[in-house]
């Protein structure tokens, strides 16, 4: 069973219990809830009343169980009257629109202009008091909120297309709103209702506190707290157990409502608390290499995991590959094979949900110093970010927060220091913006994407660092930016001297244009290391020849596509990752996972027959 | 900006005219004939003299649109009408209550925030943890606690078991300052106990929600420290559903205050609206209604407005 279903067991069987209990209360051997006793007025708990007696002498325990019963049937009566108006108007209004929706969903709009009181005071005023009031009321108070919520969820349904399919096939409206509509739309239209049972029984026992709701001698929770608020001095327990029993069920009924809204949306809660709070390393150990030989960037055995609903699952394994300075290694692969996560590990900005399982990435740094970031503690990781680590993101629309003007974004990666505007400025000069001054003004709206990623481009280069991970920087673009951004790369490679650069892309093209070595991953493996040149005139691994046919290049006959889809990380085959998509596999490839090998001077592959096929 | 405001003051204003002429229509649509329905004492059958006497007297013998262009030309001047019960001018008993009210509530809200959004903040920081798992459990009792509860429990509590506060009542505060005040937080905090529930649940949702945007990451990509990225890029950003939330909550306090003014014996405009219902007064009911929505719309409106201090890209749209 899930967990969220779980956890859904004990609110639900509270709330049972309390629906057996009010509908149970006319078999119990209760006293009567009405009848007088002035001989035992204001009594304590005693035998034959658990609960004591109130200031008419009457059973206080059959009182509360039969004020449940008018609470709960006037809550629940109201709040189906609401859901099935609400809901009505709601979905007629989104699947019609124009004038349906004008008579439907705006009318239920201008209900909501009046504060949910003040409406159920002004319609008591025009029936005057009584059970039958209160929900005629209750149902009208909160009919609106159910209309609204299944207009918008009708709007994005009927646009689907299972729905255009019923439609093209002949079925009637009426077919298709009750068959196909409701049924998608129902899971929050049910926790709206138990919201709204929760609502209506606080708006009742409220109105009824006023004593404009239920009228007397019915016994309803509102009304007893109200009696016993004239003797409370004297009997503090007469107000205690009406007040438990209103606030009890709705503490169930909201408990209820939040953990059934996680059972229905799977997405909600989990996370965790946020990263950069986080003060310990990735993993422990000491982070000082004094061993290593010096280099740009060293990554090896990199295993990153995920926690399944059977164990945790390795979304990238025994990754590694280096980068020199001055050079740029292009990170190539499908969408979800890995290569974001692996820029993002040596950054250490991996999400919450991601969590490093071994593995080591040596940075060396301008001292001089070998360390390892995954051992790095957060605070000097951080010092490392922005200054000799820097990353220029995919989607440079959502990378700038709104609110801020854009020059103070760029300016915060920069040492707080007199002219730090103009150092802004400056780099987009560099970067390429027209009217650089004028854009450190401007808000992240008014730019264009190429312009947007000039300016994360600009952030990152801000302190000259020594290794720039750029993960897909020109996806997000139209094409004819794509090329100019990718031109603005190259040139910061020449400009900013020694500078490495680890380069994510799904695009070989662009590789040959920017890279010195290529780094093929699949299914969270790197499966082929080596020169760009010599990588794609002479693959060594059926997968990178597959990726190079499978690219339009000038005139070539024929594009030829990788049959299958890459496997899901949960359900890896044993052996080669890609023997399943392989014309090359024989049945050895299934059995043994092949490690990745050295096949010649910077070069390596994880194929075991890569000597008969090359 | 400007036209934004103007714009948007347009929309409030036609929203006002609907709200008004919707209260009209309500009254005077629904079966029965108020002059009727409030000289009808225990099913007895009134005195048809008296009725065509009260009819003439609130207008109601003459045609629908007469009435109806009466009552916008006196809305139009400020004059709600006259009370049914004592003949005092509706207009003049609203300007007296409606102050203590909006005092009512600006202060519940401003208490709740006060408590709700450092919390909520906290709570969505540290989410999962035991500090998220302590605040969230106590905002949701506080949710679960109808206000007349809590402030009937309070009143037993703190005023009578432990004598620290009086049970209610209202003093000017050109009176006496300091005992206005001391009354005023009673029904205030009560208030506020639920409220700032509701601001702890939103506010940590935001930031949760804040937490996982891109630029979120982008800022810690150029190695900002986390008090600069809760600062800068976390608690503005998560304003905006906060904002919403409280303003729609205050503005339902505006009727909704009816309850904790009754516990706490506070003359504000809901417990003037009580007696109006209980006695059928339709000016008096009509008038605050009227007065209650309106603020409601303009409450709407400065939040429009607050949207677009907040956001840069609300003020072009």
């Amino acid at each position: 069973m899930r967990r969220s279903l779980r956890r859904l067991v004990l609110p639900a069987g509270l709330l049972g219990l309390i629906l057996l209990l009010a509908l149970a209360a006319p078999l119990l051997p209760l006293a009567d809830p009405v009848r007088q006793n002035i001989a035992g007025r204001l009594a304590l708990p005693s035998a034959n009343f658990w609960l004591g007696q109130d200031e008419y002498g009457r059973d206080v325990l059959s009182r509360i169980l039969w004020g449940a019963r008018v609470s709960l049937s006037v809550a629940l009566a109201a709040t189906i009257i609401a859901a099935v108006i609400g809901t009505l108007l709601g979905i007629l209004g989104g699947y019609f629109r124009k004038f349906v929706e004008l008579v439907t969903v705006r009318l239920a709009e201008v209900v909501l202009c009046f504060p949910p009181m003040l409406l159920a005071l002004l319609v008591v005023t025009l029936l005057g008091p009584g059970a039958g009031t209160l929900v005629v009321s209750l149902g009208i108070l909160f009919a609106p909120a159910f209309a609204c919520l299944a207009y918008a969820e009708t709007l994005s349904a009927r646009a689907l297309d299972y729905v255009t399919a019923q439609q093209a096939l002949g079925a009637g409206p009426g077919r298709i709103l009750l068959r196909t509509l409701l049924p998608n739309i129902a899971p929050p239209l049910i926790v709206q209702f138990s919201l709204t049972v929760a609502s209506a029984m606080v708006l009742e026992s409220g109105l009824s506190f006023l004593g404009l709701g239920v009228v007397p001698p019915s016994p309803s929770w509102g009304l007893m707290i109200r009696g016993a608020r004239a003797t409370m001095e004297q009997a503090p327990l007469l107000l205690f157990w009406p007040c438990l029993a209103l606030a009890g069920t709705v503490l169930v009924l909201n408990l209820f409502c939040d953990r059934l809204r996680d059972a229905l949306d799977p997405r909600a809660g989990g996370g965790g608390p946020a990263g950069f709070l986080r003060r310990a390393a990735a993993l422990p150990g000491p982070a000082l290499r004094k061993d290593a030989t010096p280099g740009l960037l060293r990554i090896r055995g990199l295993t990153l995991e995920i926690t399944g609903p059977r164990g945790p699952v390795a979304v990238v394994r025994d990754v590694g590959f280096s980068v020199a300075p001055g050079k740029t290694l292009a990170l190539v692969g499908e969408s979800g094979s890995g290569k974001t996560l692996t820029g993002l590990a040596v950054m250490g900005l991996l999400p919450g949900a991601v969590r490093v399982a071994s593995g080591e990435i040596l940075y060396t740094s301008r001292d001089g110093a070998t360390r390892d970031l995954l051992r790095l503690p957060e605070a000097e990781l951080r010092a490392l970010r922005g200054r000799d680590l820097s990353m220029v993101f995919q989607d440079p629309s959502s990378s700038l927060n709104p609110l801020l003007r854009i020059g103070s974004q760029v300016a915060e990666a920069l040492p707080r220091a007199p002219g730090r505007m103009a150092r802004v400025v400056e780099l987009f000069r560099q970067v390429g913006l027209p009217d650089p001054e004028g854009r450190a003004r401007a808000w992240p709206h008014a730019l264009s994407g190429g312009q947007r990623q000039r300016v994360m481009i600009a952030a990152a280069i801000a302190n000259h660092p020594r290794l720039l991970l750029a993960d897909e920087p020109t996806t997000a673009l139209d094409v004819t930016v794509q090329a100019q951004i990718l031109e603005l790369l190259a040139g910061l490679k020449r400009s900013e001297q020694g500078m490495g650069m680890v380069f994510v892309t799904h695009n070989l093209a662009v590789v040959a244009q920017i890279a010195d070595r290529v780094a093929v991953m699949y299914a969270g493996e790197v499966v082929e290391e080596g020169p760009v040149a010599e990588v794609f005139t002479a693959p060594r691994h059926p997968y990178t020849a597959a990726l190079i046919a499978a690219t339009p290049e000038g005139e070539a006959e024929r594009l030829s596509a990788i049959p299958g889809a890459v496997p899901q990380a949960w359900a890896m085959p044993a052996g080669c990752r890609f023997a399943p998509r392989c014309s090359e596999a024989r049945p050895a490839c299934a059995q043994t996972a092949p490690p990745l090998q050295s096949i010649g001077p910077g070069r390596a592959t994880r194929c075991l027959r890569w000597k008969e096929l090359a | 900006m400007l036209a934004f405001a103007a714009r948007r003051l347009a929309v409030s204003l036609a929203l006002v005219w609907v709200v008004a002429t919707l209260v009209f229509l309500v009254i005077h649509m629904i079966p029965g004939d108020p002059a009727e329905l409030l000289l009808a004492q225990g099913g007895v059958a009134p005195d048809p003299a008296l009725v065509a006497d009260l009819r003439e007297r609130l207008g109601l013998d003459q045609p629908l649109w007469t009435q109806y262009a009466t009552y916008m030309g006196g809305l139009l001047q400020g004059d709600f009408g006259l009370s049914l019960q004592d003949e005092h001018a509706v207009a003049d008993e609203i300007a007296l209550r409606l102050p203590r009210t909006l005092e009512l509530v600006a202060t519940a809200g401003l208490l709740s925030v006060l408590i709700g959004l450092p919390a909520g903040v906290l709570a969505g920081l540290r989410a999962g943890q035991l500090t998220d798992r302590i605040l969230s459990g106590i905002a949701a009792l506080a949710l679960s606690i109808p206000v007349f509860v809590i402030g009937t429990l309070a009143v037993l509590l703190l005023a009578q078991k432990l004598r620290l506060v009086s049970a209610g009542g209202y003093v000017p505060f050109a009176t006496d300052p300091l005992r206005h005040i001391g009354l005023l937080l009673m029904p205030a905090g009560t208030i506020a106990f639920g409220l700032a529930a509701v601001v702890l649940r939103v506010t940590r949702g935001a930031v949760l929600e804040v937490l996982e945007r891109e630029h979120v990451r982008a800022a810690r990509a150029r190695g900002l420290p986390a008090g600069a990225i809760i600062r800068r890029h976390v608690l503005r950003n998560s304003l905006t559903p906060v904002v919403t939330v409280v303003a729609l909550h205050l503005g339902a306090l505006l009727g909704g205050t009816v309850l904790v003014e009754f516990v706490f014996n506070w003359p504000g405009l809901s417990g003037y609206l009580v007696r109006s219902v209980e006695a059928r007064d339709y000016p008096e009911v009509m008038g605050i209604v009227l007065v209650v929505s309106a603020i409601f719309v303009l409450l709407n409106f400065l939040v429009d407005m607050l949207y677009a201090v907040i956001d840069p890209r609300v003020r072009q749209g």
